[in-house]
């Protein structure tokens, strides 16, 4: 056993022996009992070592005290920190802070840095021995760790308050009665409502992420109906672009992705059934506590079913170290992912944070996390298999017994193609070697004349006289410079020294011959025979044979091969690629099943380290929540049960989290803007009251999100204009948190490119499936670091692949989130490369081609041609000014046959296109 | 809504330092794959006695591949300059700058595998995606010029960690490096995607943006509340700059013979490279902040698992003569002084063998060199035990020397932070402390 497995098991037994020992020995704390002899070698020997070498971060008192160890009081050496008591008085054997100076095992040295000096350790031995006399005075109530809250002080904290639905006044819109309140206790004054088309364009971005079509508009403002908005409402709901424009809202928070893309970026071929499951959920408005039960325990419901088994891909989406070779802290850090996801997504937790201590902030303990991990570590996050070091995920299997042998011979298909390049580049490299060695003696006699340090194009000239590879006899002569002592070589520097060519040829074409010739006589003797008996001659044979000796073919297929080979190896390379890239997937979904078995407790890891055990806890929910706390049968994993728990109607975070999220998603700020974090750091809510009566009118109304958004977009703060009113004090509330107008947005990045799309005209409809161009688990990128994926495609964004770790430009540039981290609030940059990116990409300009192309077939006159590309793009007709603008623009562009194009990708790269009144 | 503007919101140069800066900028020359340190800057005359004989010492408890017996180094070592320091036969150009170099011989990190090792050199951690080095320096010091990102990458791989190795995660998008092509291209076709229209020429793009900007002006004039509106006209303005500012930058032309031959630009084996560590200097001088070059190829470049020998020869050819031409390069103007240049991989290599003639990943101990910026030359700091296998003596965690050129550059580790969901987050996490012995 080794040395930390030693350590761990030692300090996971309870400490009762130690206590005794400990009682014992006492160790010395009261100045009273120690000898003057022993203050002396304290003071001498002792005090200076710990305060020179451990005082830095061990020091009650001070900002941060590592380990919870603070080395400067008796108590804190005697009491010890996270790992258990620093020392054992009288106990040299099992004291910790011995093990740990005396830097024998590898996972607990200290000081970190360097060892202490031998004489050092000697001293703190020799003292511990003595029974560690201490004369330091003792503060034993010295604050050691700096926790965040109790349970019972976090039961006080606004977001852990039960939920509370205050009266409405009847015949009061409840969005309105409550915002209207508030800014009359301010004294805002509220905007008017905006123009009906600029609404018709806000909530038609809004609810369906594109633009209105002028048919549309033209409609809309033709319609004298009193109902007209609440039926373009329900038009835009029951569109199912409604799905693809509300789906991909969640996709942020599911930080869903096509790849893995941390340290191996694998594709994650099946994502897709997710991210779909997703979109056609909120088309169906499935009620949110089914959605989230189904993402927590979908495999285990009692009507579990493909889909309800493809909604649990939410925990297994997230990024992971797969060629981690420590399996036990791959699978914490897994689990990890999946409580900080699950956290944030559903609770405004921020649970990760107590993976290594209580939570800083909030009152959530380090044991609250481990009784969580605990459900979590009774589940299957792997399948058992992998691609060389890298482990694959687990995946629900949905493959019939029908189609399992045709995905046998696919994969049969993808080795051969692989074997057949790996063979053409083995046996090419053979050819190439077996060419050099017939001429190993024109190699060294080429060598004599250049440097090592010439350049490759030297030595280029020189292999062409003689016939040779220039790169072989590049190394040739490197490798000759370093083998200046080597029997086979050294003479070759005497040769050269004495500017004897014609010798060295006879010298080395008689030991080459001599040896080759040996060898075949051997071999007809015993085939099996390897090496010549004769050491001299075997040298000069092995010098000929040895892959990295000075015949050395280069290892690079581009360095080594020549121009038709190169092409033939490529060609077969790629071959293989494209056989894998089309091969049909298993079907499958990704996502997380129950494991065989299952353990009722984990032990705390002490500080995060699976190295570092402490107590083990039970499963269970954080001790903050006092009510309806949910029993955990041995014979369950607990997942089901968390579950139902969190989709509690009573619970004081879930609806409150979600609908701050779908806020957030109408007027660009949450009710409370962090919508990530309730707890301490995060934002307190801007209208408390309308958090909770919206949160309760939720779950009484069956947690429908269609009815919310329609209640949401039917108030007057949705309404009102973006223009402050002329009246409005902008000093009171200067970033708008009150909604006296509606702020002003950018477009996310996937309806940029859907609109530019859609403008253009070239928007293609079609929904759902497979879009990454990839196989299940095949590499997105080896090392050539060539882009395989493609973006050509012209559906809608949401349908794009995306590959963690290079997200298409589109995209990332306009602040798509990392899709490594939940997110319900994107940022909205301006930088220098977005402008770039719309004046310069394909995209763009194809897409101004077109979208010059509908225009110009839409009026006669210029005045008229610019009118409708305003109508089509921006929703409106143009201003004076603007029209005098582009009449202009277009008149002095006269003759230039792109001038419409130009026109028009100006109008897509506008403010006005890109920002939403 | 956050907001953040790649301009106006830019402090002036420095004005976030914590310290006095020893360096402005900092060039980054990544040796992907992990060169062994025992083959180049850290010799081990035992390793040369016991060779083939098994290890004397303990394993570490999770290892990449199965561990052989002891290897000795196929190269020789010898001292130079005035320090003499040991240099291996395998870099004699860089060598012959060994007064400049500091050489620290005890780095170590956490991860034995490539991605989650680059990860953790780049980004500090093989666990969560957190935004890279390159862009905490950037967040910590702004810009120092006005037509260029602030953050070049050359070349990079995409595979192991990826874009994550330079990217912002959250903190501001300005932050995130700037790729010029990938390992796949030769850096003599670099370049900046969509830096230039392929179908537009300048005269007419000038008149299209010219109207864009009527239109946008009328935008921003009627919603004076919106800053970002304001923000826009004045990224088009930039982006219009970079458009010649990068193909500048990237124009050797005007550089001399005698400049291009000291890179190595005249010989094909250097050449590739060579033009990536003149391009590092030509972004310097154009007041780019934090220059990375990769040595990547379409295999792991450094990676010896087998063939040790040729491999380490092959790739240390390439790159010997190019960091030497750019150290002296840079000291010849004046540059080293304030230019912070890192030399090293994602770890080290053990010194047991794998199969005959190959040395497996080590994280355990390796050798990372600077030079210039604010750090001693001439200096061997740290040391790994006597086989180098552990680092143990003045021992870097890749979290120490994270906080070390932060240092240098005027930055306070544990002061640098960005508020992300609710909590304060930090390079080297609750990590790090400065190498003050190697300050100059």
């Amino acid at each position: 056993m080794n040395l930390s497995h030693r350590f761990v098991n030692r300090l996971a037994k309870p400490l009762a022996a130690c206590a005794i020992l400990a009682f014992i020995f006492s160790a010395k704390s009261s100045e009273d009992s120690i000898t003057d002899a022993q203050r002396e070698f304290f003071e001498k020997k002792i005090r200076p070592v710990l305060a020179d070498n451990c005082y830095k971060c061990h020091t009650a008192g001070s900002e941060k005290i590592k380990g919870g160890l603070a080395l400067n009081l008796p108590s804190g050496i005697r009491n010890g920190g996270d790992s258990g008591p620093a020392l054992i008085a009288g106990d040299t054997k099992n004291s910790l802070l011995l093990e740990a100076v005396r830097y024998g095992n590898r996972d607990l040295q200290m000081p970190p840095k360097s060892p202490l000096p031998e004489q050092a350790v000697k001293d703190l031995e020799a003292w511990v021995a003595l029974g560690a006399p201490d004369p330091r005075p003792d503060d034993p109530a010295a604050k050691i760790s700096s926790g965040g809250m109790s349970p019972e002080e976090g039961r006080e904290f606004w977001s852990f308050q039960p939920l509370s639905k205050a009266e409405v006044p009847e015949g009061s819109h409840p969005v309105d009665y409550f915002v209207d309140r508030k800014l009359k206790e301010k004294g805002l004054s509220a905007s008017p409502s905006a123009s009906r088309e600029t609404w018709l364009r806000r909530v038609t971005f809004d609810l369906n992420g594109l633009p209105p079509t002028p048919e549309e508009r033209k409609n809309f403002l033709a319609d004298k109906d009193p109902n007209a908005a609440s039926r373009v409402v329900d038009r835009l709901l029951s569109s199912p672009q409604y799905g693809v424009r509300w789906g991909r809202h969640w996709l942020d928070v599911a930080r869903y992705a096509d790849s893995n893309g941390l340290d191996e970026n694998l594709a994650f071929a099946h994502a897709w059934r997710y991210r779909d499951w997703v979109i056609d959920s909120f088309n169906n408005d499935r009620p949110f506590n089914e959605f989230l039960i189904h993402q927590i325990a979908g495999d285990l419901v009692p009507d579990a079913n493909h889909d309800t088994l493809t909604a649990t891909g939410f925990l297994a989406l997230g990024a992971r170290v797969l060629a981690e070779p420590d399996m036990e802290k791959l699978t914490m850090d897994v689990i990890d992912e999946q409580l900080d996801t699950t956290g944030k997504a559903f609770l405004g937790l921020t649970l990760g944070c107590a993976r290594c201590h209580d939570h800083k902030f909030d009152p959530i303990l380090q044991a609250d996390y481990y009784s969580l991990a605990a459900i979590l570590r009774n589940s299957k996050n792997f399948a058992g298999t992998n691609t060389g070091a890298i482990k694959h995920w687990y995946e629900h299997d949905f493959a019939t017994e029908e189609e399992k042998p045709k995905l046998k011979e696919w994969d049969d298909k993808i080795a051969k193609a692989k074997k057949a390049a790996s063979s053409f580049k083995s046996s090419t490299t053979s050819k190439i070697s077996g060419i050099a060695r017939s001429k190993s003696v024109e190699y060294l006699e080429a060598a004599l004349e250049f440097e090592p340090d010439d350049t490759l194009e030297t030595v280029e000239g020189i292999a062409k006289r003689f016939d040779l590879h220039p790169r072989i006899l590049y190394h040739t002569r490197r490798h000759l410079e370093n083998a200046k002592d080597s029997p086979v070589f050294a003479p070759w520097w005497k040769f050269r020294e004495k500017k004897d060519v014609a010798g060295l040829r006879k010298f080395y074409d008689d030991q080459f011959g001599s040896a080759v010739l040996a060898f075949n006589e051997l071999k007809k003797e015993d085939a099996k025979a390897t090496k010549l008996p004769d050491e001299v001659l075997e040298s000069f044979r092995a010098a000929m044979f040895d892959k990295s000796g000075f015949l050395a073919v280069p290892a690079k297929p581009e360095h080594a091969f020549d121009e038709k080979d190169l092409a033939e190896f490529h060609r077969l390379e790629e071959e293989a690629r494209l056989v894998e890239s089309h091969a049909p997937d298993h079907p499958a979904a990704m996502g997380i099943a129950d494991a065989e078995e299952f353990k009722s407790t984990l032990p705390i890891h002490i500080r995060g380290s699976h190295l570092n055990l402490g107590d083990p806890v039970p499963r269970a929910i954080p001790a903050v929540f006092e009510q309806a706390r949910p029993e955990f049968p041995d014979d369950s994993s607990g997942r089901l049960e968390l579950a139902n728990w969190m989709a509690r109607p009573d619970h004081p975070l879930t609806s409150r989290v979600i609908v701050n999220r779908i806020w957030r998603w109408h007027f660009g700020e949450g009710l409370v803007s962090t919508t990530e974090n309730f707890g301490v750091l995060g934002d307190r809510p801007s209208h408390p009251e309308l958090l909770d009566w919206l949160a309760v009118w939720f779950t009484e109304n069956g947690w429908s999100i269609k009815k919310l958004n329609q209640l949401i977009v039917s108030s007057d703060a949705y309404r009102r204009s973006s223009s402050p009113d002329p009246k409005l004090d902008p000093n009171v509330d200067p970033n708008n948190r009150l909604l006296a107008y509606f702020p002003v947005r950018r477009l996310e990045a996937e309806s940029i490119r859907d609109a530019i799309l859609t403008v253009s005209g070239r928007l293609e409809p079609e929904m759902g499936g497979k879009t990454i161009p990839l196989r299940n688990r095949q590499m997105v990128f080896n090392h050539t670091s060539k882009d395989h994926t493609n973006y050509e495609s012209l559906r809608r964004t949401a349908y794009l692949p995306v590959v963690r770790n290079h997200v298409f430009d589109w995209m990332h540039l306009f602040d798509y989130p990392d899709p490594t981290m939940p997110t319900g609030d994107r940022n909205s940059t301006v930088i220098a490369p977005q402008a770039l990116l719309m004046m310069n990409s394909e995209l763009a300009m194809e897409s101004a081609r077109a979208f010059a192309a509908r225009v110009k077939k839409s009026g006669e006159t210029n005045q008229e041609k610019i009118q409708a590309a305003w109508q089509i793009a921006l929703s409106r007709d143009p201003s004076a000014t603007e029209m005098k603008a582009a009449d202009e623009f277009l008149t002095s562009s006269q003759g230039s046959d792109d001038s419409w194009t130009l026109f028009c990708q100006s109008l897509l790269a506008s403010n006005q296109f890109l920002y939403l009144n | 809504m956050a907001f953040h503007s790649l301009l106006g919101s830019e402090l002036a140069p420095g004005s976030q330092a914590h310290i006095p800066p020893r360096a402005k900028r900092v060039i980054f020359l990544f040796m992907k794959g992990g060169p062994s340190h025992v083959d180049t800057f850290d010799p081990k005359p035992l390793l040369d006695r016991d060779h083939g004989k098994p290890p004397p010492f303990e394993l570490p408890r999770v290892t990449f591949a199965k561990s052989g017996n002891l290897l000795k180094s196929p190269w020789k070592f010898q001292q130079y300059g005035e320090s003499g320091l040991p240099v291996s036969d395998l870099f004699p150009n860089v060598a012959q700058c060994v007064d400049d170099l500091c050489i620290l011989r005890g780095v170590h990190g956490t991860n034995p595998a490539h991605g989650g090792a680059a990860l953790k050199l780049h980004t500090g951690s093989d666990t969560f995606v957190r935004p890279s080095l390159g862009s905490w320096v950037v967040y910590g010091l702004g810009s120092e010029n006005r037509n260029l990102p602030s953050f070049v990458t050359i070349c990079p791989t995409l595979a192991h960690g990826g874009v994550n190795n330079w990217g912002a995660a959250f903190l501001p998008q300005r932050c995130q490096g700037t790729p010029m092509g990938t390992a796949s291209s030769p850096s003599k076709a670099a370049k900046v995607k969509h830096i230039q229209n392929p179908g537009i020429g300048p005269g007419p793009q000038r008149k299209q943006l010219d109207f864009l900007n009527q239109l946008n002006r009328e935008s921003a004039e009627k919603n004076p509340h919106v800053e970002a509106l304001d923000a826009r006209l004045e990224s088009f303005e930039l982006a219009y700059r970079m458009q010649t500012a990068m193909p500048d930058a990237q124009d050797l032309s005007g550089e001399s013979k005698v400049t291009k031959k000291l890179y190595g630009l005249d010989d094909p084996v250097t050449e590739d490279f060579g033009r990536q560590c003149l391009l590092a200097r030509r972004f310097c001088e154009r007041g780019v902040r934090f220059v990375q070059v990769t040595h990547s190829d379409s295999e792991v470049q450094w990676d010896q698992h087998g063939n040790l020998y040729q491999g380490h020869t092959k790739n240390a050819a390439e790159v010997d003569k190019p960091i030497a031409g750019l150290l002296k390069d840079l000291k010849s103007r004046g540059m080293l002084e304030d230019t912070l240049v890192v030399w090293g991989g994602e770890f080290g290599r053990t010194p047991t063998a794998q199969g005959t003639d190959g040395r497996d990943h080590n994280p355990h101990g390796f050798t990372v060199w600077m030079a210039g910026g604010g750090v001693k030359g001439g200096m061997a700091y740290g040391a790994t035990d006597d086989y180098g296998y552990y680092a143990e003596r003045d021992k870097m965690h890749v979290h120490d020397l994270h906080a070390t050129i932060l240092h240098l550059l005027g930055l306070d580790h544990e002061r640098l932070t960005f508020r992300y969901a609710g909590r304060d987050f930090r390079l080297t996490d609750v990590h790090g402390h400065v190498a003050k012995a190697i300050l100059a």
